[in-house]
């Protein structure tokens, strides 16, 4: 705020730790780095955080640049506010294997649904694209 | 990558501000595509003078018993080729290589290695001791001695080269545990595997060089204690590193490489595109990766804890590293100062509390360098020989031949631009004070890659889009959000406080109207059309014409009043209609109703008539109604339609209406001749015309002065005035007692019509639709001989009909 009262602007974010959320769903938190007007963003020590349930797992990533048009949402992290008691961290390979799990049971319980929309003679456009329509 | 971006015209930019000669930039490209052990410092010297000293010394002193060392529990081999890609890289240049160089790096893995390492090891100590004369005047003549007890197997040339160069050290913490592998770069993982983790009791024998460089954990063996200490000489040689002569860059302009600034920017010619780096930002320093590498191993040294402090040397070397550790050394301490950093952290915090605070003090205070040195290792690490005040006092006498060790940390391997932006950084960081956030900050390595003209950029694009003439067209929520907020500040202080918020102030800039104007070469013809963003091509020539109000309103009276017509004789149409439908219903209709049905009709037919008809008169057909009607071509159809409908007398009226009014209907006929139609239903109303009547149309038609030309002109006109004439002839010839010629206004009115056919010239002459046969019989009645031929032949009335 201090270079332009009354306006929202990323530079007093600079060098400091953030949450963004991506239109692609993924999670990643680093330290904000760069930006420039269309809001892309360099983060640096990016990790990736994948979130099942109750569990997540951290991925380190490096340094991630991401264009300003995926971001959804952007927040800053309070360091010394750590983390939370009930979240729990798991390896990398649990996540990733539980992430994989989450998608085959959404996946199966889709099918279901479609065949049985099918069945009745109904049929909905799937919505997974509809970004690039 | 920092070729790479050297390929651009950045280059150019380099050029001027960064390396002094095109050898040395060219040395520089070269060393740096030489991976982690290019240094940016003249190695060709350095070569020359180890050499000197590798003769000097094979001369003078035999071979070392290094046995002890056990070379091969390094990964002997290892050793020397872990080091060796960057002196393997360095193969294009083997001519200039000394051959001592050639022969260290050639040995035989295990065998020679100790010899060669141990001759190496004591070159350099020569060089250090000889060079320097703090330490000379320490412990010279012990050197040698010392060495014995287990000078490491030389790092290979490159790193020799890297040692003298840069008094490295830079203190380097140490992690109480084991690295992991995440914290530690690529190169440094490469190595780790390579080597194989070697066993801590061999990494003594790295001891000294390995501290010196001053990075990478160091472990402590006990084994080793002893040895280190009790050489007063080895801790010296610890504390001070490999002095050497500055980097010819240092000691041109005293040019400073930054180790993670990038070079300046150029100005980039793209609006709205950021200026071109030409090494890219967050360019991780080259060199402290593999050095980190080397010294993992490194052996801690369990009695003193010293500070080295930064040397530097104001004028010749600007401050390379004024009040911080090198982020890289910070790194291999295997932690980043962050706070919790995104990796798992496998290691604590780096720095102990009172390295925090002397860390923090020597920040905030601005220190000129070189009096409190950055806190070096953690509590349980490693830690580096501290090196208290002697650096500043020393800098004025010495650095004319021996460069005092100047803690340059890491920073060998940078472009010297990007050097010296890193320690401009460092400084304008030196003086951040704002408390918790600042430390904070001041402590995070990696902090302020983007610089404060970088942050002013983006904001004044952010500025540029808000400006406006306009801000309650343009922002209009916005305006009505801050003025909402400062009413609700009012009243809540009550003007007790004066305290205004912080309003942006965007510049009103008028929003000037560009027209593009094509680009025109004199002498050429044509213009040329360039299009683009800003301009795009024309591609319609498009004229805006607007009318004027009274235009505007007259235009709508005439649609209006046509309108009206049009409207007017529709209505009329539907009733003729009706009227003309009425024989066929009145068929089709029981009997009962015909009455009825008859009562309508006639109903229908007055009311048609009366549409038209004056208002007094009954007998007189409204010009103005008529005309207006007239006018319309749907119009005349309809009177045409009409009139055999009508009662006689109305009818009479009817044809004398058009009679009266022929001239404007004949002008505004003149373009399809819709009168015409009028001919038929008229004629059968002439024929019914009592003599009386009859003259009166004719006087009718014959009107005001200059009617009848104008009739004449017309076909219908014409053909009207052959029916009435014919008529009369008719009458005239068929009733003997007509009553005609009973007042002379028949005569005088077909005299003038005569005198006017006559008199009109032929081209104004329609012809009409039909000639009666009796006009000659009619003409002849009236006019000589002479002047029936001229009228014959002007009419073409045949004579076949008589």
């Amino acid at each position: 705020m201090n270079y332009m009262p009354g306006t929202a602007s990323l530079i007093d974010d600079i060098d400091k730790k953030h949450l963004v959320l991506l239109r692609d769903g993924r999670t990643l938190i680093g330290f904000l780095r760069s930006i420039d007007q269309f809001a892309n963003l360099v983060f640096h020590q990016t990790v990736e955080r994948i979130h099942v349930g109750k569990k997540f797992g951290d991925i380190p990533r490096g340094i991630f640049i991401v264009r300003g048009e995926n971001v959804v949402l952007l927040g800053e992290i309070d360091i010394d506010k750590l983390c939370d008691h009930i979240l729990q961290q798991v390896s990398i390979e649990e996540i990733l294997e539980e992430q994989r799990l989450q998608q085959q049971a959404k996946q199966k319980t889709e099918k279901a649904k479609v065949t049985a929309l099918k069945d009745r003679g109904l049929s909905i456009p799937k919505a997974d694209n509809l970004d690039e329509y | 990558m920092f070729r790479f971006q050297s390929l651009d015209e950045d280059c150019t930019l380099e050029k001027e501000e960064g390396l002094v000669e095109e050898e040395d930039e060219i040395d520089q490209f070269n060393d740096d595509t030489f991976g982690d052990g290019a240094i940016d410092d003249d190695w060709q010297e350095e070569h020359k003078r180890l050499a000197e000293l590798e003769e000097r010394k094979n001369e003078g002193l035999g071979g070392l018993g290094l046995g002890g060392l056990g070379m091969g529990g390094m990964g002997g081999g290892d050793a020397s080729t872990v080091q060796l890609p960057p002196p393997a890289s360095r193969v294009p240049h083997p001519s200039s290589l000394p051959p001592p160089h050639h022969s260290l790096s050639s040995m035989p893995p295990p065998g020679l290695e100790d010899r060669g390492g141990g001759d190496l090891a004591e070159s350099l100590a020569m060089l250090i001791l000889g060079a320097d004369p703090a330490i000379a005047s320490v412990g010279g003549p012990t050197g040698p001695g010392d060495r014995s007890t287990g000078l490491p197997p030389p790092p290979s040339m490159p790193q020799q080269h890297q040692l003298p160069p840069h008094q490295q050290l830079t203190p380097s913490g140490l992690p109480p545990g084991p690295l992991h592998p995440s914290l530690l770069s690529y190169q440094q993982h490469q190595h780790l595997l390579r080597r194989g983790g070697p066993p801590m009791q061999q990494m003594n024998s790295h001891n000294i060089w390995e501290n010196n460089m001053g990075f990478g954990p160091v472990s402590v063996t006990p084994g080793l204690v002893t040895q280190m200490e009790d050489s007063p000489l080895m801790s010296i040689i610890k504390e001070v590193g490999l002095p050497n002569r500055p980097p010819p860059v240092m000691s041109e302009d005293g040019r400073d490489l930054s180790e993670r600034a990038p070079p300046p920017r150029s100005s980039s010619p793209v609006i709205g595109s950021p200026p071109v780096r030409a090494v890219p930002i967050g360019t991780p320093p080259k060199q402290p990766m593999s050095h980190a590498m080397n010294h993992h191993q490194q052996i801690h040294h369990p009695t003193t804890v010293h500070v080295r402090a930064p040397v530097h040397h104001q004028h010749r070397y600007p401050p390379s590293f004024p009040e911080r550790i090198s982020p890289n050394t910070l790194l291999n301490m295997a932690n980043s100062p962050l706070c919790r950093p995104p990796f798992p952290a496998g290691v604590g915090p780096v720095l102990s509390q009172i390295q925090r605070a002397q860390m923090l003090n020597s920040q905030v205070a601005g220190f000129p360098r070189g009096c409190q040195g950055p806190p070096l290792l953690p509590g349980g690490g490693g830690f580096r020989p501290f090196f208290g005040q002697p650096p500043p006092h020393r800098m004025g006498p010495h650095h004319n031949h021996v460069p005092c060790p100047i803690i340059r940390h890491n920073t060998t391997h940078l472009h010297p631009q990007h050097r010296r932006m890193l320690t401009q950084r460092m400084q304008s960081r030196g003086g951040e004070r704002g408390g918790r956030v600042g430390d904070w900050r001041s402590r995070d390595p990696y902090s302020n890659l983007m610089t404060q003209r970088e942050k002013e950029w983006v904001a004044k694009i952010q500025m540029m889009q808000l400006q406006s003439t306009d801000p309650y067209l343009d922002d209009y929520y916005y305006q009505n959000y801050f003025e909402k907020m400062e009413k609700r500040q009012e009243r809540d202080r009550d003007g007790v406080r004066k305290e205004h918020t912080t309003k942006l102030i965007t510049p009103q800039v008028a929003k000037l109207e560009h027209t593009y104007r094509p680009v025109q070469f004199a002498g050429s013809l044509g213009k040329l059309t360039v299009s683009s963003v800003n301009n795009p091509r024309k591609m319609i020539d498009t004229v805006v014409t607007s009318r004027t109000d009274d235009e505007e309103k007259r235009e709508k009276q005439v649609w209006n009043k046509r309108r009206q017509i049009l409207y007017t004789v529709e209505k009329m149409y539907s009733l003729l209609l009706e009227v003309q439908d009425f024989e066929k219903r009145f068929m089709q209709t029981p009997e009962e109703q015909r009455e009825a049905l008859l009562e309508q009709h006639k109903t229908h037919t007055l009311q048609l008539y009366a549409s038209l008809r004056e208002k007094e008169w009954d007998d007189r057909v409204s010009d103005e109604q008529c005309l207006l009607i007239m006018s319309v071509r749907k119009g005349k159809r309809l009177i045409s339609r009409l009139i055999p409908f009508l009662p006689p007398l109305q009818a009479a009226a009817v044809v004398m209406g058009i009679a009266r009014n022929l001239p404007a209907l004949a002008k505004k006929d003149k373009q399809d001749q819709a009168l015409c139609w009028l001919v038929e239903p008229v004629a059968v109303v002439i024929s019914s015309l009592s003599s009386a009547a009859l003259t009166d149309l004719l006087q009718e038609l014959q009107g005001s002065e200059g009617q009848l030309s104008k009739v004449l002109q017309n076909k219908f006109g014409v053909t009207l005035l052959y029916l009435i004439l014919s008529e009369g002839e008719r009458m005239q010839s068929s009733d003997l007692n007509c009553q005609l010629m009973d007042d002379n206004r028949w005569t005088e009115l077909v005299f003038s019509v005569t005198r006017e056919l006559l008199n009109v010239p032929p081209s104004s002459l329609s012809p009409p639709l039909f000639t009666p046969p009796n006009l000659l019989s009619l003409f002849s009645r009236y006019v000589d001989r002479q002047r029936l031929e001229l009228l014959q032949e002007k009419l073409q009335i045949s004579s076949l009909s008589r």
